[in-house]
């Protein structure tokens, strides 16, 4: 049976952080997270009838914070996708939770309910950077956080880490770094921060008032983690993710291995059947759409009809965008998201996949792939290409270089 | 006398760049009602968008207009346009030629410019009659009896009865139509003599072949006339004869006085030279025109297609643009840097821009253009003379005895308080300073003799800078002369660009490769790899940049399987990267080669 994986977005947070882009909200009314549950539920019994003839192997419950809601309803949610899909035995379901916002007893429902992993947005274990971040807990919070977790049963850890961010020096950074690996959780995942339009880090630095690390600092803080990690028996296996050996995530993989992936709730990406598709981001359509489908999983006949296209009597899903992938467009994505984990591509499922070599899609880019191995930017060793670490640095460029293969009819 | 004769009047309309030159055309054509009103484009003689968009009259138009005068009289006028810069002299001479009068418009707000003075001693060496017109007149800055004044001190022609005219507004057009029909004389000569006619203009029609415009001194031309040209020596079979208003009207002959056009399945307008006189093969005038000229290229550049642009597509458009236009013409080149493309020489720098400008906009082509250069003698140790306009092919420097340079007179005017800059901004380009004259008290004209290579880098933008654009020139080829000049290589990582080199005079050399170092540093994106930008002469290197490597180009997180969004960061890159050149391992973005050209104002 086919594989699949399923995300879940949960938009709700307590307090929207500085640097945060994500699709969540921290003002709306509490009645409308039950409400957000009910729609959940709807698309969830919805989508599972389309993919019956897949076996869901992962679920990643995201937000926002998805440990806002009641614990009761994240399970209810587990309960659900396991009604309507063909979840698999050993599935890995992973909840994304926020120190200060997680309770023993809400780990406790959790684990009952089937999640095996937990993803814990600490950021940092500095109190200054993580108050610079906007963050509402202290690193003493997110030390309990982790025990608890720990009591609970979860042995399947990862804690996300934040560098070049305000306030942060890099002997901070370090020792970060050396009481997160103290802790010894089994993934660790360390981003570097991205300013992005909209958020209140964009608009300090447009008025001056954020100071950020140059580009040199920010590389040399990004090559202290992987030195760190990799010497404390972490498997660096992707740009920005590290881990015990057996512990990557495979939900995170399905995105670098051009795996299938169904994005359930507001904004949610998906992609499958050749198909890239994004669910609106706009949550009264959202509701509207599924709370009017009724919670019964017998699809409300109005609505449906209300949402049928004109002409081929097909039911529109509120989606922000679906985009059929072309082969080059496939191509190209095969080989970015493959080019970010360390391995490299996998040659020859890339030839079983896209029915030809690499370089016959990229005829005049021999030279550039020989002058970026010979430059120490890439390898190509025992059929995998990748990047480097130094390559890592600049994988953007490189990336982009692939963005037309060369199709003949 | 032939009384048609008497009801003709052939004039142009001579001025500086925007002293309203094409808007009085406009209106005069309006006023003879030949164009309704609400048909009209605006300023109808400039029917090319670049001129439109420039204000500028680059290629003329001609046009036939019937006015009915004060004296109850109907008059034909033969407006011939004339083009307002400084590159088509020539053009403009034969055009005057062409003529018995020159409207002379002057700015009422801006007086006498060095362009103004350049048409006015054209139109005097043709002995034209020149009717001074006053123009913006309506505007609160006009001065007219200080610019009346300046006419007479300068030209030394009487201004005290010229119409003040306001041609946007529409204000004095009568007065100037009722002064063509009472001070341009009507033109003479004899319909029954030999044919003698000159052309003063061409174009190139799909249909017809090459449309000439002339002007009939003596005798006839019809349909069906074997006709010879008499400087190209050739002969044609006249198609149709015309004239053009505005539409071609055609007509069954043309005769002598009169102003119109003629097919005669030309091929193309380097066959039918401006100057040239028309005569019949059977019955052949004792003499051409006077005044004839081979139009010489004076600039040269390359041009290349742009990345992704073919070389045939390019090839077919300069053929076609060259159809139409004598002075231009082109040949193939390769560059090691920019692979095939072609060399072309031109009037000057404007006709350059133009031409490189209608590639790009007549015919959506991506050019690259490579450092603008004139033509050197370089006299070899053993006394042979080669003419090189392309830094390229300049001879290796043992062999050369020595190489000499064009210089151009220079006529530079300009008000009075720009005179210490100017004199500097001259000295600067190595200009000798000849004699320098008030001809009002508050403006001055400058004579000076400068290289033209000095000249064709950025000399107009920085003469425009410099004086908050009130400054104008003026230039003429003079002379070849002995110089120390030197070529100047550009290397980006140790490899060396020929597209970026030129010839320079030794004392520029240092100052010339450090600004073009700088500005490649400012162009070029940094790279995976640190990039040099040296500038040597030969071996030695005279100036160097170091364009940085980029240390972080990465995307940390990609959330929640949203691939789409990176995919188009990374496409947008990519876009980004295809407007560069990429020499090497280097990659230049097209403007780079502009960029390294264009004045600088802060230097």
């Amino acid at each position: 049976m086919k594989k699949l994986g399923i995300y879940i977005h949960i938009p709700f947070c307590v307090r929207k952080c500085k640097y945060c882009d994500f699709l969540s909200f921290d003002s709306l009314k509490e009645d409308v997270k039950g409400r957000y549950v009910n729609a959940l539920f709807s698309e969830i019994k919805m989508q599972g009838k389309r993919f019956q003839g897949y076996e869901a192997d992962t679920i990643f419950i995201g937000g926002g914070t998805p440990t806002v809601v009641q614990a009761e309803y994240i399970a209810e949610i587990v309960e659900c996708v396991k009604e309507n899909f063909h979840l698999a035995e050993a599935a890995e379901i992973t909840i994304e939770a926020n120190p200060g916002t997680v309770t023993p007893e809400m780990l406790e429902i959790y684990r009952k309910s089937g999640v095996n992993r937990l993803s814990i947005g600490v950021q940092s274990l500095d109190d200054k950077v993580l108050s610079a971040l906007g963050r509402i807990h202290t690193a003493e919070e997110f030390r309990n956080t982790y025990f608890a977790a720990r009591h609970a049963g979860f042995n399947n850890i990862n804690i996300d880490l934040m560098f070049a961010v305000p306030l942060q020096t890099e002997e901070i950074w370090e020792k970060t770094l050396k009481e997160a690996i103290r802790l010894k959780p089994e993934h660790i995942s360390f981003y570097s921060l991205q300013l992005e339009e909209g958020t209140e880090f964009y608009r300090m630095y447009k008025e001056g008032r954020l100071t950020l690390a140059d580009d040199d600092t920010d590389r040399r803080m990004y090559h202290t983690a992987v030195k760190m990690l990799k010497e404390a028996g972490y498997h660096h296996y992707e740009i920005s993710n590290a881990a015990k050996p057996g512990f990557e995530s495979r939900h995170n993989m399905k995105y670098w291995q051009f795996d299938e992936y169904i994005g359930l709730g507001l904004g949610a990406s998906s992609f499958t059947g050749g198909k890239r598709f994004a669910n609106t981001s706009i949550m009264d359509e959202y509701l509207a759409f599924y709370e009017g489908m009724g919670t019964g999983g017998c699809p409300n006949f109005d609505v449906l009809c209300k949402n049928a296209d004109p002409v081929s009597g097909q039911i529109i899903l509120p989606q922000d965008t679906v985009e059929k992938n072309t082969e080059a467009d496939s191509i190209f994505e095969y080989i970015f998201t493959g080019l970010r984990l360390t391995s490299g591509i996998d040659l020859a499922r890339f030839k079983s996949i896209f029915g030809k070599n690499l370089q016959d899609y990229y005829p005049d880019k021999a030279a550039y792939i020989k002058q970026m191995i010979a430059s120490g930017f890439m390898f190509c060793e025992s059929g995998f290409l990748g990047l480097t670490l130094s390559g890592i640095d600049i994988s953007n460029g490189i990336m982009s270089e692939f963005s037309e293969p060369y199709i003949t009819d | 006398m032939n009384s048609y004769q008497d009801k003709i009047r052939n004039f142009s309309i001579i001025a500086h760049i925007d002293h309203g030159k094409s808007t009085l055309a406009d209106r005069i054509i309006e006023k003879t009602g030949l164009v309704a009103e609400r048909n009209m484009k605006e300023q109808f003689l400039d029917n090319m968008d670049l001129e439109r968009e420039r204000g500028i009259t680059i290629k003329l138009q001609t046009t036939r207009l019937v006015y009915k005068a004060k004296d109850g009289e109907e008059y034909i006028f033969n407006l011939i346009d004339t083009p307002g810069h400084v590159d088509f002299t020539y053009e403009v001479s034969r055009s005057l030629a062409a003529c018995e009068g020159a409207v002379l418009i002057v700015d009422a707000t801006q007086g006498v410019e060095a362009q103004t003075l350049a048409n006015v001693y054209l139109a005097l060496d043709e002995n034209l009659e020149i009717l001074p017109v006053l123009n913006k007149i309506d505007l609160a800055s006009a001065r007219p009896d200080e610019v009346k004044l300046e006419i007479e001190d300068i030209i030394g022609i009487d201004a005290s009865q010229a119409p003040l005219i306001s041609a946007k507004e529409g204000i004095g057009i009568e007065d100037v139509l009722e002064d063509i029909v009472k001070n341009v004389p009507a033109p003479k000569g004899d319909a029954d003599g030999k044919l003698k006619a000159l052309i003063f203009d061409s174009y190139y029609d799909s249909y017809k072949g090459v449309v000439i415009y002339s002007r009939i001194f003596d005798g006839k031309v019809k349909k069906g006339d074997i006709i010879r040209l008499m400087n190209a020596g050739k002969k044609y079979e006249v198609t149709e004869v015309g004239y053009y208003a505005p539409g071609p009207v055609p007509t069954g002959e043309l005769k002598a006085g009169e102003v119109g056009y003629i097919c005669a399945s030309i091929k193309q307008v380097r066959d039918a030279k401006v100057g040239d006189t028309i005569t019949l093969d059977s019955d052949p005038a004792d003499a051409p025109c006077a005044g004839y000229k081979n139009p010489q290229s004076m600039v040269y550049c390359g041009i290349y297609p742009a990345e992704g642009e073919k070389y045939e597509t390019v090839k077919d458009a300069l053929e076609k643009l060259q159809v139409n236009d004598a002075a231009f013409h082109f040949e193939p080149e390769t560059s090691t840097a920019l692979g095939f493309g072609f060399r072309c020489g031109f009037l000057g720098l404007l006709h350059m821009e133009i031409i490189v400008e209608r590639l790009e906009r007549e015919f959506d082509l991506g050019v690259v253009t490579t450092s603008p250069s004139v033509i050197y003698k370089v006299v070899m140790n053993d006394g042979t003379v080669r003419m090189i306009q392309n830094p390229t092919n300049l001879p290796n420097i043992m062999e050369i005895d020595h190489i000499e340079e064009p210089i151009v007179k220079a006529d530079i005017m300009i008000p009075k308080e720009y005179v210490g800059s100017i004199m500097e901004l001259c000295q600067d380009r190595r200009g000798k300073m000849i004699h320098m004259e008030y001809i009002t008290e508050t403006r001055v004209q400058l004579h000076y003799e400068i290289p033209l290579n000095e000249v064709i880098y950025d000399f107009f933008d920085a003469l425009k800078s410099k004086t908050r654009g009130y400054g104008s020139l003026d230039y003429e080829f003079i002379r070849y002369e002995k110089s120390n000049v030197v070529k100047l290589d550009v290397l980006l990582n140790k490899e060396l660009v020929d597209a970026f080199s030129m010839i320079v005079h030794e004392s520029k050399a240092v100052a010339r490769g450090r600004f073009v170092c700088e500005k490649l540093k400012e162009i070029i994106p940094m790279h995976q790899f640190e990039v040099p930008i040296q500038a040597a002469i030969g071996q030695k290197v005279i100036a160097r940049e170091t364009v940085k490597a980029y240390r972080k180009d990465v995307i940390a997180k990609c959330y929640g399987g949203d691939i789409s969004r990176k995919k188009k960061l990374l496409e947008k890159q990519k876009e980004g990267k295809k407007r560069m050149r990429q020499f090497g391992t280097v990659e230049v973005p097209q403007e780079a080669f502009t960029a390294v050209l264009k004045y600088d104002d802060n230097k």
